[in-house]
């Protein structure tokens, strides 16, 4: 009985090793993915609080994590396993390079322009969800 | 009289305290992601807990024993240390991750950074642990935490979800590359769902309680209908991250994101009452963790314990949930994001599943503990089904999401 | 002796090992972790102590441990209880002294008066 579930096991083990290649993404797009994601969170925080749907204060919390999230990006992108083409990366960090500004210095009152950095998140997660495979 | 209050705060608190961080991580990313295709996961591991809860209070209640106290006389020393360690582990991250669960709520109302505010939410659990009386831990979060059936509400203020979110029901849109991470949410939701911490808990609160065979029907009645209604608030979550956050292509990686989902329907209302109840059952669940942990290894090694006891009464169960309490800060401070941390450790506590709970069935079975009382054949197969499905989920994502940058 | 009288009677290991310890004042104080028996001149083996601490649970996991526990813990914990002491041997053992006339234990005492009562709302 052992020797029949061991012999599983490894057949188990097997199929996943087999299949791992179509199951997983690869880094970059991953990566490419969840910046989009983020992207898209970000650009619907500074709507909402300027719609009066969260406070400043939650959306405040909320940018502390996308910046976590997508600061440092520019520097790891392009060496990941999976990325595209040089045009294509380029492409990428220049939209990646005027969304985070956005999301390191968020528009949260009247005193600035919100909508322009909500049209800059928007491109960046159009693009980087596309990259991602979306 | 009596014992149906006691009956009706037994549902309301089992309601209120089935959602914790690991539940709203996992509801939100599962909707945000794959829309409804994960539903299955949340029901399977709502059977399996309303199950494994009713047993877990039954044998406390016959036997007089809890859980651990028979698994250390019943399988030994050496046994024993197996769901110990397996328990610290898997505890270690989830209580870490229930604590920045309460930092993040904490953060969402204050608008201060959640690692500046996670040493409060640490004390603030310490606190409770150390000097709160157990009826008031068991009930105060748990009660609080009815504020999530507001997401059963939200669901119908936005009319349910569109046809083409609502097909993922039965035929998830998982995309090429997906597999794995879906594999891995599954084992997160059931990981989540059917947390051994909760039985430990549950069982030792029944002697804490003195509960006997009179309350056998409460108990079944507490399992089955506050279980249910409890899954109902996390299913919700699950339909509100589809209809809202999958549209945006926004993948609900963070706590906040999630809370996003409430605004929609219900404005700055809705976004604070998420923020309230992701307090309220984080904390519920942060004070259940930390307590089951003294419990096992109290209960374990035949020391004194009990919350309702001073400090000094319990000394080693005190000191060792505090220090228990440090190690979880340690890794809290490390500075992962609490929604990642929970995710990571739904899935290692799905697969140390079977290492907690194949002894309980074992011990349900045993007519020197329980008389007649012992289980069914199905309540048997079912779990054994439950518990070997995620364990294979789990041991084949981890790999894989580990592998391809994830988890 | 009737049938059922010696039933009672007869114990097995499992019925001593690992079980909780409870003094006469109520208060639990640890788990059997070994036996002692002392094998007699008439050829009868005898259970003469039952042992608690953290040195017999080691050698419970392996003999080798069992060394290295006594080197580090200098010796100081590994607690025998007289057979005598026990009242009765249900699932848990009642001794018939004090919490406090047992070492068995101590440590939950000692943190107390050294520790906890450092941190305020211990109760000391």
């Amino acid at each position: 009985m052992w020797r029949n579930t061991g012999i599983g096991f490894l057949l188990l083990v097997l199929l996943v090793m087999v299949t791992g290649c179509q199951a997983t993404q690869s880094e970059f797009t991953r990566t490419a993915g969840d910046a989009g994601a983020a992207f898209a969170a970000a650009s619907t925080t500074i709507t909402y609080v300027h719609q009066g749907k969260i406070t400043k204060a939650y959306a405040s919390s909320a940018f502390v994590n996308y910046q976590s999230e997508l600061d440092g990006l520019d520097q790891s992108l392009p060496s990941q396993q999976g990325a595209p083409d040089k045009p294509a990366i380029k492409h990428l960090l220049d939209l990646y390079k005027q969304a985070i500004k956005a999301v390191d210095n968020p528009c949260l009152d009247a005193s600035c322009d919100w909508r322009r950095q909500v049209e800059a998140l928007n491109r960046a997660s159009e693009t980087f969800v596309k990259a991602g495979g979306s | 009289m009596k014992k149906w209050l006691s009956i009706i705060l037994g549902i309301m608190t089992a309601t209120g305290g089935f959602l914790d961080v690991g539940a709203f991580a996992t509801a939100g990313v599962a909707g945000a992601k794959f829309g409804l295709g994960l539903i299955w996961a949340m029901l399977l591991g709502t059977v399996a807990i309303i199950l494994l809860l009713e047993m877990a209070g039954r044998f406390a209640a016959v036997s007089g024993k809890t859980y651990m106290d028979a698994i250390r006389e019943d399988f030994g020393f050496k046994f024993y240390l197996l769901p110990l360690t397996s328990e610290l582990i898997a505890n270690s991250l989830m209580l870490a991750a229930e604590i920045g669960g309460i930092a993040i709520a904490l953060s969402l109302f204050t608008g201060i950074s959640w690692h500046s505010v996670f040493p409060v939410a640490a004390l603030l659990v310490w606190v409770l642990c150390w000097r709160a009386p157990f009826s008031l831990i068991e009930n105060v979060p748990a009660l609080l935490g009815l504020v999530t059936l507001s997401f059963v509400v939200a669901v119908f203020v936005l009319g349910g979800p569109q046809p083409e979110v609502l097909s993922t029901l039965w035929k998830p849109n998982i995309k090429q590359g997906e597999l794995a991470n879906y594999l891995y949410l599954s084992a997160a939701i059931l990981g989540a769902i059917i947390s051994p911490y909760l039985l430990y808990f549950y069982s030792s609160g029944a002697r804490e309680e003195k509960w006997s065979e009179d309350d056998l029907v409460a108990n079944r009645v507490t399992s089955i209908v506050g279980m249910g209604f409890g899954s109902l608030s996390a299913i919700a979550l699950i339909f509100l991250a589809a209809i809202v956050l999958q549209p945006l292509n926004i993948s609900a990686s963070t706590l906040g994101e999630v809370g996003i989902t409430m605004a929609k329907p219900f404005g700055v209302i809705g976004s604070l009452l998420f923020a309230g109840g992701l307090f309220a059952c984080c904390l519920g669940a942060a004070l259940e963790v930390a307590l089951s942990v003294g419990y096992n290894i109290a209960q374990g090694l035949g020391w004194e314990w009990g919350e309702d006891k001073k400090p000094v009464e319990a000394a080693r169960f005190n000191l060792a949930m505090t220090i228990f309490l440090l190690v979880a800060v340690a890794i809290g401070l490390i500075g992962i994001d609490p929604l990642q941390l929970a995710l990571f450790g739904s899935t290692i506590t799905a697969l140390f599943l079977p290492i907690s709970l194949v002894p309980l069935l074992v011990l349900m079975n045993d007519r020197q503990y329980l008389g007649d009382k012992t289980n069914r054949r199905f309540t048997n197969s079912a779990i054994l089904l439950v518990l070997v499905i995620a364990f294979v989920v789990a041991a084949v994502s981890l790999p894989l999401e580990f592998l391809s940058g994830g988890g | 002796m009737p049938e059922s009288d010696q039933q009672k009677e007869d114990l097995s290991i499992g019925d001593i090992i690992d079980n909780q310890l409870e003094t006469h004042d109520k208060r639990k104080i640890g788990r059997v972790a070994d036996i002692v028996a002392e094998w007699r001149e008439d050829g009868s083996l005898v259970l003469t102590d039952i042992v608690s601490g953290p040195q017999a649970l080691a050698r419970r996991v392996s003999s080798h441990l069992r060394p290295i526990f006594a080197f580090f813990l200098r010796d100081r914990f590994e607690h025998r209880i007289p057979i005598d002491d026990i009242d009765d041997f249900e699932p848990t053992l009642h001794l018939r002294k004090n919490a406090a006339d047992y070492e068995v234990g101590q440590s939950d005492r000692w943190i107390a008066d050294h520790i906890l009562r450092w941190i305020p709302g211990s109760g000391h």
